[in-house]
């Protein structure tokens, strides 16, 4: 079950290893050793000019598309009512555009949001569409050109048609349908044990534009793989800021020295074991990341991105986000991350830094059952945070070098399964910043089948239970990021070799300018 | 040697010779050759007995120390002694004979009445639960029944992050009911695990009623695909070794497709509630019509609101059913579960990252494998045998294994926690280990048991750190998961604090004047004026005594740097003394509990 290092990884490796003359056991303690993988770099990409960031949000257990992004023709709302019972009392379908709020307390919680909430994309597609009624701020952004959908994307070997794969003829991505690998293959194209990802793969390609390196890749929400490279290590940094190790006085019970030596003792690496190495540079680099953060990092309250003058354990309004359920102002996890984002944009300056990618994660999307309650809520806080985000990054002056887009492991069925959906596939996604096109869908809005009585849907877009099958691979969606981040075309075939697969007209998808 | 090691038992009145012993065992411990377990078995074939793989008498302390980092939630001075009394097959022939006590859901229910008796509607919630897992962790002698527990429910998730205070009673009773089974069939598991309200209400196949032709609902199949991805048989078919079968182009075969899922699905359609009758209103948990035992009381069948139609699945069939059978369909469903080749080596290898390695050698898992197969009387699924088969095989035992550079398993944080609170004979101050939640990576442990944040447990056990040399090796470490930045300094900074004021809620009430768990530092600090001895008093308890010179060296420098100052003149200043010595005593333990050393269980 030990996943082999993919050959590429090791070709690169060793490539770069020989480089520098050393032998394959060397290569094995390069961590002992002390080496960065950095310093081995290629040159920088064409494109590090300025400062661009990438912000991944991702949306973990599975959004359910179908009620984010709505189609509401005539058609398609009948079919969406039909496999979504819409005539049941818990049922997760949403009520139709102009539905007015039900004021009654006992009401299903879709009927007390009111209807879904109607948008006018640039290109209609011939079809009308909407949006789930909890992402008021996400629409305001879409009518205001700062934010675009990208309709029904998701892994896939190259283009994919319904018939091709029901007979089995066409290659499928790994271990559909599974959470874990879905997120593994979404973040890295390979399934679980995968190592790197393309986001750290991108970084990897402008790492050595950056004076303090580290900084390249910033996770928020724990380890991940998307922001995982060879050399640019993702650097996990929690919400509220970076962790001192020790108290704040630089004791440890009364002596300075202790205190160093109990850093030297957790970072240090004494015995011949590979855990110990692990864990010890772990350790290594949180501390030296602190020290620089501790100085080059604003604080929370210290910008656009937070109140000033809170007191200790003082809620933050700007975190806050209105529960739609519950009518509270809550505290927003979401925000919390993006807060530390902006703070990290803020400190680009002090750290050289010219090229940064980040990794947000919102959990609880896998919705079996109580879907009303909780994808409503998640859905709250994601469009309060990008509401955030946007407000944010526009009073820095970076909104155009900021870019945020949404993935998630797949896409959920469209037929309910009573109070909740199933896993799916392909899925709708969000891109946000000022040099997004937005205000308009890209990437066709599928078709909206009904039941055939055996489990299948009778559209060419739809699968089992209604799951989408993508019409759009994840390689040109993050190609498109990727160019705007400054790739060549080159290195684009180099970070997303599946792109190959598709026809160069399909590799860019037009929502970045 | 083992003159030493006997005297070793006594550390504190024989302290002043431990400085030199334990850097002896250390030496010969590295070295391998001068272990006289080495020498016992040289053959490490597939086939290996596990009866001669070690031999009962003659367990070192080094293994005694090994053995119950393994098996236990920590070792203690007097669970050594026992092991290197017993041997280590025997001491786990001991605990596997402990018989199982059903406590969590007592306790819960007693905590839940005085609750209520404090403020009406009050309730137990999720802190009773936590509390009780700690309570038998910490202090029940059936030591790897209990592990066991902590190993199994961290691959049957259910957590209590989703269940909550108000369905913490559920979990409460399905601790117990893993206690039951985790030295009994597999089978039984599997149907127990597959029908507790717990795991019904957390991957909702509760109430999960057949399909609607009309509306086009069909059956929710979110347990249908876990009991099959993480509970039984995994995505892909393996060998009896764990690894993956792969077809003539190299790609892995896949367990089971899509059809298999919709199948299945089926299965666990009409099961809700347990109680006296099988009406609509108890099936939706109607009030009126909830028994007062439904959060533990196994599912039940409601026909009516299960399919009836042919249901398929890894290549069996349950044939349409002319009047609607749940339990018929469950049987045949979990029976082929079973019977498949994969759980041996699924379950076997993630018992043994759970309690041994993180990245076993196949061969290691064949011999385990072939245990749960056969229990060498004919019995399939026999956790007892399993357990005993991972515990006492050459790989977990010999330590020219472990000495090897990638053995070994990062110690969950809950485990570092327990070995520290039973190395230092952690009391509560009210009796009842009084818990909370430490989830918090920047300001905790990252981890609490029974709040996983998926069912995919806090971390895979195909987790390959990235970035470094296990990605280099292709190393899985799933404990490395929840490691991060953020985490080791949340750690060391959670610990330190823990070291020096304790741990747990102030009393029942929140008003106690300390936290309710106290270690005892009383020995460490009578040893403050004698650094030499107090550090090796430390790496004793908390490493068995086999300290690196180089690390030794860090804490010795560590602890004296904190001054004692002298007694005046007139008598006075003991004050500053006794705190400067409690302060050695917390220091030594402190940079102790934060070395790789520590935090790797080799």
């Amino acid at each position: 079950m030990t996943p082999p290092l993919s050959n590429p990884t090791r070709r690169e490796l060793l490539r770069r290893g020989a480089a520098l003359g050393l032998t394959q056991p060397a290569l094995a303690g390069l961590g002992s050793l002390g080496l960065s993988l950095a310093a081995m770099g290629p040159a920088a990409a064409a494109g590090t000019s300025g400062y661009k960031a990438l912000v991944c949000l991702f949306l973990v257990g599975g959004n359910d598309a179908y009620n984010t992004l709505l189609a509401t023709d005539s058609a398609s709302w009948s079919a969406y009512g039909t496999a979504r019972n819409a005539s049941m009392p818990d049922s997760i379908a949403l009520a139709s555009v102009g539905t007015p709020p039900s004021g009654n307390l006992r009401s299903p919680l879709h009927a007390r949001l009111g209807g879904v909430l109607p948008i006018t994309p640039q290109t209609s597609q011939g079809r009308t569409m909407a949006l789930h009624p909890a992402l008021a701020g996400a629409r305001e952004l879409f009518t205001g050109g700062r934010l675009a959908f990208i309709s029904n994307v998701g892994p896939l070997v190259g283009p994919t048609t319904k018939a091709a794969y029901l007979a089995g003829t066409a290659p499928k991505p790994p271990k559909l349908f599974s959470h874990n690998d879905q997120q593994s293959v979404w973040q890295s194209f390979t399934a679980e044990g995968g190592t790197r990802g393309w986001g750290g793969r991108m970084a990897d390609l402008v790492l050595s534009a950056n004076t303090r390196s580290m900084f390249t890749s910033v996770a928020l929400s724990g380890n991940a793989l998307w922001p995982s490279g060879l050399g640019s290590r993702m650097y996990q940094l929690a919400p509220t800021g970076a962790i001192h190790i020790g108290g704040p006085e630089g004791t440890l019970f009364g002596s300075a020295v202790a205190q160093q030596k109990m850093l030297a003792l957790m970072r240090g690496a004494r015995n011949n074991n590979v855990l110990e190495r692990e864990h010890a540079a772990t350790v290594g680099r949180s501390a030296d990341a602190e020290a620089l953060l501790a100085t080059a990092m604003p604080g929370a309250g210290d910008g656009p991105w937070g109140t000033g003058g809170l007191g200790l354990n003082q809620p933050d309004p700007l975190l806050q986000y209105l529960d739609p359920e519950t009518g509270l102002m809550m505290a927003n996890p979401v925000a919390q991350q993006m807060q530390a984002v902006a703070r990290m944009v803020a400190a680009r300056g002090a750290l050289g830094m010219s090229r940064q990618i980040f990794f947000v994660g919102v959990s609880g999307f896998d919705t079996h059952d109580t879907q009303a309650s909780r994808h409503t809520r998640l859905l709250a806080q994601v469009s309060h945070a990008l509401t955030y985000f946007d407000s944010v990054t526009t009073q820095m002056a970076v909104s155009d070098r900021v870019t945020t887009f949404t993935a998630s492991d797949f896409g959920r069925s469209l037929a309910g399964n009573g109070d909740g959906s199933d896993h799916g596939w392909g899925g709708h996604q969000l891109v946000m910043g000022g040099a997004v096109r937005g205000g308009d869908v890209y990437g066709r809005l599928p078709v909206y089948g009904a039941a055939d009585g055996k489990g299948g849907f009778n559209s060419d877009d739809q699968l089992a239970g209604g799951a989408l099958l993508p019409s759009i691979g994840v390689e040109s969606y993050a190609a498109t990021l990727g160019k705007w981040f400054g790739l060549s075309d080159t290195e684009l075939m180099d970070v997303l070799p599946g792109l190959a697969a598709w026809n160069p007209s399909q590799r860019n998808l037009g929502f970045m300018a | 040697m083992h003159q030493f090691l006997a005297m070793a038992r006594g550390p504190a009145k024989h302290a002043g010779r431990l400085s030199v012993l334990a850097a002896s065992i250390w030496l010969a411990a590295c070295g391998g050759a001068g272990d006289p377990a080495a020498t016992e078995t040289t053959a490490d074939s597939e086939r290996t007995s596990n009866a001669q793989a070690v031999k009962p008498q003659g367990t070192t302390r080094l293994d005694a120390y090994r053995l119950l980092t393994q098996a236990s939630f920590g070792p203690t001075e007097a669970e050594i002694s026992r092991v290197t009394g017993l041997g280590a097959a025997a001491w786990v022939d001991d605990q596997l004979a402990m018989p199982a006590r059903a406590v969590h859901l007592a306790r819960w229910n007693a905590d839940d009445a005085a609750a209520k008796a404090r403020r009406h509607n009050d309730s137990a919630g999720a802190p009773s639960v936590i509390s009780s897992f700690y309570q038998q962790a910490l202090q029940a002698d059936d030591q790897l029944r209990q592990r066991m527990v902590f190993a199994l429910s961290q691959i049957f998730v259910v957590s209590l992050a989703d269940l909550g205070n108000e369905r913490a009673q559920s979990v409460a009773g399905w601790n117990d009911m893993l206690a039951r089974n985790a030295f009994g069939n597999f089978r039984t598991l599997l149907q127990d695990v597959a029908m507790h309200p717990a795991m019904g209400q957390y991957l909702s196949h509760l109430k999960n009623r057949k399909e609607d032709l009309v509306i086009g609902r069909v059956p929710d199949q979110n347990f249908a695909r876990e009991v099959m991805q993480l509970f039984t048989i995994g995505l892909h078919q393996l060998n009896t070794d764990g690894t993956v079968r792969v077809d003539a182009n190299g790609n892995p075969l896949e367990s089971y497709g899509a059809a298999d899922i919709v199948g299945m699905a089926k299965v666990f359609t009409g099961f809700s509630w347990g109680g006296p009758d099988t009406s609509n209103e108890r099936f939706n948990g109607v009030e009126g019509w909830r028994d007062p035992q439904r959060m533990t009381k196994a599912m039940q069948g409601y026909p009516q609101f299960h399919a009836t139609n042919e249901k398929r699945f890894l290549g069996v069939t349950v044939p349409v059913q002319a009047t609607a059978d749940p339990a018929a369909s469950l049987k045949v469903a979990l029976d082929t579960l079973f019977a498949h080749p994969n759980v041996g080596p699924f379950i076997s290898r993630q018992l043994i990252q759970r309690l041994v390695t993180s990245a076993p050698s196949p061969a290691y898992v064949a011999r385990v494998a072939r245990v749960f197969a056969n229990n060498g009387s004919g019995v399939r699924g026999d956790l007892k045998a399993v357990v005993r088969a991972i515990l006492l095989d050459n790989e977990a035992r010999l330590p020219r294994f472990s000495n090897g550079p990638t053995y070994g398993k990062v110690r969950e944080p809950v485990l570092r926690l327990t070995a520290f609170l039973r190395a230092f004979d952690a009391r509560s101050d009210s009796g009842k280990v009084l818990m909370v939640s430490t989830d918090d990576p920047g300001l905790q442990l990252a981890q609490t048991p029974l709040r996983s944040p998926s069912v995919f447990n806090f971390f895979r056990p195909g987790y390959v750190p990235a970035g470094g040399e296990a990605a280099s090796l292709g190393l899985t470490l799933p404990e490395m998961q929840i490691t991060d930045e953020s985490s080791v300094a949340g750690y060391a900074n959670f610990m330190r604090y823990v070291v020096m004021n304790g741990i747990g809620q102030k009393g029942v009430d929140g008003k106690a004047a300390r936290p309710d768990l106290q270690v005892d530092l009383s020995g460490e600090v009578a040893l403050a004026d004698q650094p030499e001895v107090l550090v090796d008093l430390v790496n004793s308890k908390l490493l068995g005594g086999f300290v690196n010179p180089e690390m030794r060296a860090e804490q010795l420098a560590a602890v004296t740097s904190v001054v004692i100052p002298p007694l005046k003149k007139n008598g006075g200043g003991q004050a500053l003394i006794d705190k400067a010595k409690i302060n050695r005593a917390l220091t030594a333990v402190t940079v102790t509990l934060v070395t790789p050393e520590f935090i790797v269980q080799k």
